[in-house]
């Protein structure tokens, strides 16, 4: 993947669809920080802009669809060519359904900010879920630039992590919902939030193992962590 | 041809002079090669009409196909000297083409190319450059003399075998040549062995080519004088060799072989030193009648030729 | 894909191969060929890989000074076919071969087919008339010709001169065929033709052709082989060597990044 097609343009539009897929990578990316960010600073504007922008993350997926579906019609792709735009169509599924998390987590804090209650919800406990989720998803798209197969295993790793968290925070909720009847809404509110950072977790794992593919020609998906340790340990 | 467009316009001018002087100029050459042509063709056309001129009481004359020749004009005939020279042709090609096309088969099929090939390939070719009158010397010595068989249609027969045979090798050699490897490796990749490719493809395609190598070649040998005044035509015969056909077993005699003869172009020459005119009539006529059995035999050629690379298509 | 079981049909063990004058075209190649399947070669040009596939024929042979070593073992006789003792002829009696261009032989289609047959002596008019006929069904030409058997072979347009030719190497029932570029020299529906009918022909033999258009190798073969500079770069069943090919070399060949 380092050397050059003769076809110069052939070159350039995979590197336009690259380009374009960091893109949507970045913008979801901040539209997690900022959708987050609206939840716990109580920040409405900040809460629209993120559900405004979700609109951007799906004109995005559909240009890319179209631009890899034109690149395989026109070119054929075979071998390594092909495995990458084959793992591009799929990470950009991925993206956008966590742009929609992020989405649905902004208008979760528009509902928040809005209801005048006694009892705000406090989202520092799924804090450390959110970071992890963030950093999945910032180590894949890593990864994906740099055709890096390594990140999957620390990733999977977050991701167990991850969903212990949510569980976690599962078990909290429910003590805290059977010790005071008036606090459910809240809680509810708290429990969709963190299914949210989990599903976006679930994601960023995802693309971290269509990396895998891309670089390595091996499917890890839905394979065991021993059986990934082995995958990572051949060239 | 970044150029402003004012000088674009002129360079057209230009360019369109340029154009119409060559034009002209290729009309001038194809005029001057027709001319060329022209003088060619209308010197042969002059000289055949003044032959057919002046022969012509006797070519239409029936007398004058079945008659010997004679001391008298009036009474001289064809009749020896065409079937002496139909006798000679046949022994020419029995003796020039099974040998020549074989040679030829051989040293494009079977013989390895090497230095030695190449030498044999050129000095075939340049066997076909030898004037007549040395093959003319050769056959005195080896047939007449040496093998004794005297001056004969067989001797002449043989002589005029020799003559155009490098004509059949180097043509039977290109026709072979022109079929195409693509073929050649279809046969052998069906399992067929040298010699089945020879037979059934070699042979069979370049039919046509030989057949048309031969008619040339025999075109050319009917015309020959020198070699066989050398080996002793007569001029004056007033016999017809023995029939080959007989009514006692085996029906077949070669008596005619050894027999004395003479052939048209030697009759047609024999008539034209003598000093009386008359003569010269009979020597026209003879002409003519050459030069229709050459062209005849031309056309013939090339129809053959025709027809037979119907078929083929390379 | 592959689970089925497969039997080796025939295979080179170390071939190499020497033009005349010295010129180390087919360099140590090992090379297996399993029967009922089509195995593609490919590679750029001068890799060696027609003369490669001319090895299996023997047609080296007709070109002095060339120069095998090595084997080519036919299964499950395990005869090696390079041997000096092996006749060329009986050679090409199990392994018939398909051009590049058409060349079908300037006789009529009957004749083209039935030459294999007479060069092996069979001259029953029957025989000859049901040989010819299955050939050309076999070459999925039949219906277009069988009112014309007589007219000349000239006469038919290159995709069905080509399917006439490759009834001609049908004819005589080989174990393997060979096809030298089939379809360089067609155009795209003449192509897919001939692509379906190797399909179906590899189900009564094994195939092995070269080819110099990549996508054909990969719509067509169960193996493919990547040649470059005479010598074997990878070997491997098609889906492999075009989704993730083991060499860099290879790849590269394949996405069009070199050749």
């Amino acid at each position: 993947m380092s050397s050059e097609h003769i076809y110069k343009q052939y070159d350039n539009e995979l590197e336009a669809v690259r380009a374009k897929v960091l893109e949507m990578g970045s913008l979801v990316e901040q539209q997690i920080v900022d959708a987050l960010e609206s939840l716990v600073s109580h920040d409405t504007k900040l809460a629209e802009t993120v559900i405004k922008r979700d609109h951007m993350v799906n004109a995005l997926e559909v240009q890319i669809d179209e631009d890899c579906s034109y690149i395989i019609a026109r070119r054929q792709p075979a071998a390594g060519d092909l495995r990458i735009i084959l793992m591009m169509i799929k990470t950009i599924t991925d993206l956008e359904r966590i742009g929609d998390e992020a989405a649905k987590i902004a208008r979760f804090s528009q509902k928040t900010i809005e209801t005048d209650r006694m009892w705000k919800p406090r989202f520092a406990e799924i804090k450390l879920m959110a970071t992890l989720a963030r950093e999945m998803l910032h180590m894949s798209l890593d990864a994906f630039a740099r055709s890096d197969a390594t990140k999957v295993l620390p990733i999977a790793q977050m991701d167990e992590q991850v969903d212990e968290q949510y569980q976690t925070t599962i078990r909290q909720l429910i003590t805290f919902m059977l010790e005071d009847p008036r606090t459910i809404s809240m809680s509810l509110e708290v429990l969709f939030v963190s299914k949210a950072i989990e599903r976006i977790g679930d994601h960023a794992k995802n693309i971290s193992e269509y990396v895998v593919y891309m670089v390595k020609g091996k499917d890890v998906r839905h394979i065991s962590m021993e059986e990934m340790e082995e995958v990572a340990k051949q060239p | 041809m970044n150029q402003p467009q004012a000088s674009t316009l002129k360079n057209l001018d230009e360019v369109r002079a340029m154009i119409k002087r060559h034009k002209f100029n290729d009309y001038i050459f194809s005029v001057i090669g027709l001319l060329c042509l022209m003088v060619g063709l209308i010197t042969l056309l002059i000289l055949f009409i003044d032959l057919i001129q002046s022969g012509y009481p006797k070519l239409i004359s029936a007398d004058f196909y079945t008659n010997f020749p004679s001391r008298r004009a009036a009474n001289a005939g064809l009749l020896s000297a065409l079937i002496g020279s139909t006798l000679v042709m046949l022994v020419t090609f029995v003796s020039a083409v099974p040998i020549g096309v074989m040679a030829a088969i051989y040293l494009e099929e079977y013989a390895k190319k090497n230095w030695l090939s190449d030498l044999i390939e050129i000095n075939v070719s340049n066997l076909a450059a030898v004037p007549s009158i040395i093959y003319g010397l050769l056959a005195l010595g080896l047939f007449v003399y040496m093998l004794g068989f005297g001056q004969s249609i067989l001797t002449a027969g043989l002589t005029l075998g020799l003559l155009i045979m490098p004509v059949v090798i180097v043509s039977t050699r290109e026709a072979i040549r022109s079929i195409p490897v693509a073929i050649r490796e279809a046969a052998y990749a069906v399992g067929a062995t040298k010699w089945q490719v020879v037979h059934d493809h070699v042979i069979r395609y370049s039919f046509g080519g030989i057949l048309t190598g031969v008619i040339i070649g025999m075109a050319r040998a009917i015309g020959e004088t020198a070699p066989i005044i050398t080996i002793g035509a007569l001029t004056f015969i007033a016999f017809l060799p023995p029939s080959p056909i007989t009514d006692t077993v085996p029906f077949i005699n070669f008596e005619w072989l050894s027999s004395g003869f003479t052939v048209l172009p030697i009759q047609m020459f024999s008539w034209l030193s003598r000093p009386n005119e008359a003569f010269h009539v009979n020597a026209a006529a003879a002409g003519v009648i050459i030069i229709l059995v050459t062209l005849l035999m031309n056309g013939f050629a090339i129809r053959m030729r025709y027809k037979m690379r119907q078929n083929i298509k390379w | 894909m592959n689970t089925t079981t497969q039997s080796l049909k025939a295979e080179t063990r170390n071939l190499n191969f020497f033009y005349n004058g010295g010129n180390h075209a087919v360099k140590n190649v090992s090379m297996p060929l399993y029967e009922n399947k089509i195995t593609a070669l490919i590679g750029p040009s001068g890799c060696g890989k027609s003369t490669f596939l001319r090895c299996f024929n023997r047609m080296h042979d007709l070109y002095p000074g060339n120069k095998y070593e090595g084997q080519i073992v036919m299964h499950p006789d395990n005869t090696n076919i390079l041997e000096q003792g092996v006749d060329a002829i009986e050679v090409r009696m199990r392994i018939s071969m398909v051009f590049q261009k058409p060349n079908p032989f300037p006789k009529s289609i009957y004749e083209n087919v039935a030459y294999g047959l007479r060069v092996r002596g069979e001259n029953n008019k029957r025989m000859l008339d049901d040989k010819v006929e299955e050939a050309l069904k076999g070459a999925a030409i039949w219906n277009e010709v069988k009112d014309r058997l007589q007219d000349l072979a000239f006469n038919l347009s290159g995709g069905q001169q080509q399917r006439l030719c490759i009834a001609r190497a049908l004819a005589t029932e080989p174990e393997i065929m060979l096809f030298d570029e089939p379809t360089s020299a067609l155009d795209p529906i003449a192509t897919a033709n001939i692509e379906e009918l190797m399909s179906e022909l590899k189900n009564k033999l094994t195939i092995l052709v070269v080819t110099h258009n990549m996508q054909q190798a990969a719509r067509v073969s169960d193996y493919t082989a990547y040649m470059y500079l005479g010598e074997m770069m990878e070997y491997g069943d098609t889906d492999t060597i075009f989704t993730r090919p083991t060499r860099k070399e290879t790849e590269d060949y394949i996405t069009g990044k070199f050749g």
